[in-house]
């Protein structure tokens, strides 16, 4: 497996593998107890039982594509990688167009547009809470997905990290109300939408998605080269 | 030609990766760095940037969940 066929000459005597056991029939007995967990929720409501398998799905591509929304804020200014950065962007693209379908069938069928409760308001406090989450992530290891998928994997650090990011979510949620009437309420909110319409806002954003793929893509070539 | 071994086991994103950098600018072109690591992100991001530095890269899971990066320093 090597770039030119050739293996890498080690030096000294390797200790013999020994074979490593399969773990098959542990996937197996996971999967079973996962669908009999889908099921037991199923019969309690329908709802839950699909937030269970996207949970399950999600997980998985995450672990299996190695993405990281740490590596591709981080990456970038470790060592001017940006191929996460960029499919972070791809990503977000993508999940532009669907969630303005989402928004704009329930707009032009005059029912309530869904997740305008997180259209929040922005202001100082957004920049500060982006500093400290950032910080945080890169010590950690990871953000919440990151964090999760490696507690999956059984990397021991990042269940430290899961025991603390707990206690930082309920603390936070319990402080929540005082930061809220202080500080987060006290900004704008925008939702583009109202600003630009429905396809403007769509375009405006693609255009700012693409500007920042290109702008990563033109950061790696300087920084790496390739 | 001498071979040196990182030990990263335990460690977490990015750590793998700028001990990796470090040992590597420290050593003679044709030694070889063998990096055992246990974090599926520096899986990624450390073979990616020996690439991309155009060194020699071999991925070998030693274990379940456990790898050897074996890079050889070629300029």
């Amino acid at each position: 497996m090597s770039e030119n066929g050739k293996s890498i000459q080690r030096s000294g005597a390797r200790a013999p593998r020994k074979p490593k056991k399969s773990q098959i029939p542990y996937g197996m007995a996971v999967l079973i107890v996962m669908i009999i967990i889908g099921i037991a929720l199923s019969s309690r409501s329908a709802t839950l039982a699909m937030y269970w398998i996207f949970g399950s799905c999600f997980g998985f591509v995450l672990q299996k594509s190695r993405f990281c929304f740490t590596a591709s804020m981080r990456d970038p200014w470790i060592t001017g990688s940006t191929s996460v950065t960029k499919a972070v962007m791809v990503a977000l693209a993508i999940t532009t167009v669907g969630f303005t379908a989402i928004k704009y069938g329930a707009f032009l069928n005059g029912l309530p547009i869904p997740g305008m409760s997180y259209v929040v308001p922005i202001s100082f406090a957004t920049a500060v809470g982006g500093i400290l989450f950032g910080t945080g992530m890169v010590i950690a290891g990871g953000c919440a997905s990151g964090t999760l998928m490696r507690v999956g994997e059984g990397f021991g650090m990042q269940m430290l990290s899961l025991f603390f990011f707990l206690v930082g979510s309920l603390l936070g949620a319990y402080h929540f109300g005082f930061w809220k009437i202080n500080f987060i309420s006290n900004g704008p909110k925008i939702f583009l939408p109202d600003y630009f319409g429905w396809f403007g806002a769509v375009v405006i954003q693609l255009l700012i998605i693409a500007c920042i793929y290109i702008a990563a893509d033109l950061w790696q070539k300087k920084k790496m080269g390739a | 030609m001498k071979e040196y071994t990182l030990d990263c086991l335990g460690e977490a994103c990015p750590v793998p990766l700028m001990k990796t950098e470090k040992k590597i600018n420290s050593m003679e072109v044709g030694d070889v760095l063998v990096v055992q690591i246990d974090h599926s992100c520096a899986m990624k991001n450390v073979p990616e940037w020996a690439r991309t530095q155009g060194y020699n890269v071999e991925i070998e899971e030693v274990e379940d969940g456990e790898w050897e990066v074996v890079i050889e320093k070629t300029k």
